[in-house]
Parts: C-alpha cells; structure tokens; sequence
C-alpha cells in the first residue's frame, strides 16, 4: 500500500512538473528575449531601406548609413545572445548554431561585413547590389540556423 | 488434423494477402500511346526548373560542387527515411544522360522509374501529374541541356526498403483516387496562371497543405497550412494573406516572392522558404505577379 502510494505520489510530481517545464516553454525570455528583439530591429531597418529600394522613399544616403549602422550594432550584439543553454524555451534558434559554432560565426560575420558595405554607400546606383547584397548574407544564416516560422 | 487444416488454411489465406499485396502495389505499366508532337521550348523549361525550385532537393552534397547544377545527392530527411535525390544534369551513368522524354514523363506523372519501380512521393509527382505535358517536356528538354555531372549514389535509408517502395503503389491509388479541383473558369488568365504554377510544377501545397495519417493531402484544406513535413515546427497556411495583414496587396506579395529579406519581408525565409524565394526571385515578374493574385484570393 505504502509503496502504492509512494509511485503515485511520484508520479503526480512528475507529471506536475512536467507541465510546469511545458508552460516556462511558452515564455520568451533571456537571450532568447534579447536576441528577438535585436532582430526584430534588424528587421524594422531593412524595411526602411526597402522602402527605398521599392521606390516609395526617396533615397537618402544618410537614412541609408544610419540604418545600415543600426543593422550593424544589433548584429554585433545578437553575436553575444546565443550562449550555450539558450536553445531551450521559445525559440525559432536551430540545434546547428550550437553544433556548428564557426559556421554560425561565420554567416553572422558575413552578414555584419555586409551591413557595413552598406554604410559606404553614397549614390543610388550602389545601393541596390549592396542591399541585395546584405539580404542575401541573412538568407544564408536563416536557411541554415532559423526554424520555420509558425511552430 | 484440423489443426493442420487451419494451418494451412492460415497459410493459403496470407500467401493470398500477399499476392493481392503484390498485384494491387504493381506499378502501372507506361502509357503506350506517342508522346505528342512536340518542340521543347528551353526558356519555358527554366520557367518551369525555378517554378519547382527543383535545385532545393537536388542540389549536390558536396559544397565545392557547382551549386547551380541538379546534380543530387544531399540528403532529404522525411518522416519516412532519408533520401538522396536523383542527379538532374545529362550525366549518362548517375543522371538523367539515358533517360527518354517518356522516361522523365512517367516519373514526373506517374511515379515511375525507369527501371519500373515506383518513387517515393518525397518526389513530389502528386503535384507534377498535374502538370502539362508540354511542359514536362520543356523542362525534360531544360535538364538535358544542362552540363553533365557525376554525382556518388546513394541509397535511400528507408527501413523494408523493397516492401515499402511496393506499398507506395497503394498509397498512389488511394492519394490519387480524388481528381484534381477544376480551374474556376469565371477567373482571369492571370489568376488561372498563378494557380497552375502554385498547384502543379510549384506544389506548393506538399508543405502547405496538412496531410492525413496516411499522409495523403487533405484536398478540402488545400494551402491551409499544417505540421512541417520534415517534422520541424508548422507550415503557415496561405489563406487569408490580406485580412490577416501579412501582405498589403498581391504586388506586395510578389515582391515578398522575388526579394524576400533583402526589402525587409521577414517571414518568408524559413523552414526551408528562404531557399524555395531564391528560386521563385528567378521567376518572369509576370509569373510573381500570377502567383501572388492567386495566394491572395484564398480566402
């Protein structure tokens, strides 16, 4: 009896917390929060400078300079938010980025490389390669090291 | 006695069940009728190579290989086992090199190799039966003008690999049992483009549409979105793409289509949509523009 009633309250806890672990999943938080919203950022600039390159903003070397300057530092940053661990939790961050530490490095850095290029930019005419450019450097990292989108 | 009437009766009764196995799994045999009079149209068969971003599946495995080329043999995880895709370029030992326009026909429609076995639908032929002919041969005619390369051959990991290849035939008479949805006539030329591209060399709808747990395609909830086939995360559904903000209008979306991250279109570039854009960026503007006006009046 007393056994019977040890397994089931050890069963009880197990399940109790492993509903516990589902909902902290649901969450976003710590690195994982920080990089979100680095990238979210990321994102709000290349929609600018899209604008531009779609033709429903003037273009503007200086907008074109502070954005890509934005892309740049938030690049940097996020390279500083994927410490070991923190692939757990809500997270569109694949398995390979930990697996394939230089190869994540590497895209991050082309992709920053890029983002720079960017800044030299001064007439409209090198804008567009540039830009085409950049958005191809986040391609590349997001083939490889970004899940898909609604999971 | 009865006991070894009952087993023999047992044995009779499965070596039945084997046999009706085996006939009802059969491939079916090449349609004997000519191919029709035909002549290949190569900038169409690029249309229709990008159209089915077919370089996503059959890219190479080696990186110093020429990326460019279909010469197959990166492996494609599927719930069911892992696959290397057949080499695409003319290579006459590992690729395409000795294959005939009926050839290529029957596994893009019907499944089939050459040596009469049947493909694994991670093949996507579900969709490409529905393409034209015309069309497949264009593309036939595309492939065979590519640079040859040869590629290592593999074989796929698929556990029972022989019974399972068999057990597609049932899977093909029950998936294809359902004829393809009409073209709704009332609509434009454009629209009706868009739809072909989408449905047929696009399939699209092998990830976006939810399968079965026979994994057959559920036809009413074409696009509807689903589990991603590679078992990673979910597929979004393609319904409701204005009312539900993603895009402005069908020129917003084609131009997600053609540029994807580079103007700031986020969500078009993962669980493997981001190689499928570079693709579809190759595309005619005009093609874009089809595709995009068809997503959008998915209501």
């Amino acid at each position: 009896m007393k056994t019977k009633n040890a397994l089931l309250l050890a069963a009880a806890l197990a399940l109790g917390s492993l509903a516990l672990a589902q909902t902290h999943e649901k969450k976003m938080t710590g690195p994982a929060k920080e990089r979100h919203e680095a990238m979210e950022q990321v994102n709000d600039a290349m929609k600018v400078l899209g604008g531009m390159a779609k033709g429903q903003r003037k273009f503007d070397p200086a907008v074109v300079k502070a954005e890509a300057s934005t892309i740049q530092e938030r690049l940097e940053k996020a390279a500083t938010l994927f410490p070991p661990g923190s692939d757990e939790g809500e997270t569109k961050a694949r398995p390979e980025i930990w697996s394939d530490r230089p190869g994540f490095e590497k895209a991050l850095k082309d992709a920053q490389g890029a983002s720079r290029s960017l800044q030299a930019v001064t007439d409209e005419a090198a804008f567009r390669p540039a830009l085409g450019a950049l958005g191809k450097s986040c391609k590349e990292c997001h083939d490889r090291y970004r899940m898909s989108d609604e999971h | 006695m009865t006991r070894r009437r009952a087993a023999a009766a047992a044995a009779s009764l499965l070596g039945l069940a084997a046999a009706g196995f085996w006939l009802a799994s059969a491939p079916d045999r090449p349609a004997p009728q000519p191919l029709p009079a035909h002549r290949a149209d190569l900038a169409n068969g690029r249309i229709l190579f990008f159209a089915g971003s077919c370089l996503h599946c059959h890219r190479p495995a080696d990186v110093r290989a020429d990326r460019e080329l279909p010469s197959g043999g990166a492996p494609f995880k599927t719930p069911v086992g892992t696959f290397f895709p057949q080499n695409l370029t003319p290579d006459p030992d590992t690729g395409l090199g000795r294959w005939s326009a009926r050839d290529f026909l029957n596994a893009m429609t019907g499944g089939v190799s050459p040596q009469g076995r049947h493909y694994f639908p991670a093949f996507p032929y579900g969709s490409f039966r529905l393409m034209k002919t015309e069309d497949v041969l264009d593309l036939y005619a595309y492939l065979m003008n590519l640079k040859p390369v040869r590629s290592p051959e593999r074989r796929a990991t698929v556990p029972l690999l022989p019974v399972a290849r068999r057990a597609v035939g049932l899977w093909k008479r029950l998936a294809f049992r359902q004829d393809p949805a009409a073209l709704e006539a009332s609509r434009s030329a454009t629209w009706q483009r868009g739809a072909y591209l989408v449905t047929a060399p696009g399939h699209c709808g092998e990830c976006h549409t939810p399968r079965n747990l026979l994994m057959i395609p559920i036809a009413s909830r074409a696009l509807a979105g689903g589990r991603h086939p590679a078992g990673e995360g979910r597929v979004p559904s393609l319904h409701g793409l204005l009312a539900r903000h993603r895009y402005k209008d069908a020129a917003d979306l084609a131009l997600a289509l053609e540029f994807g991250e580079t103007y700031g279109y986020d969500k078009i570039s993962s669980g493997g949509m981001g190689q499928i854009q570079s693709n579809l960026a190759r595309l005619p503007g005009s093609d874009l523009q089809a595709i995009a006006e068809y997503l959008v009046s998915l209501h």
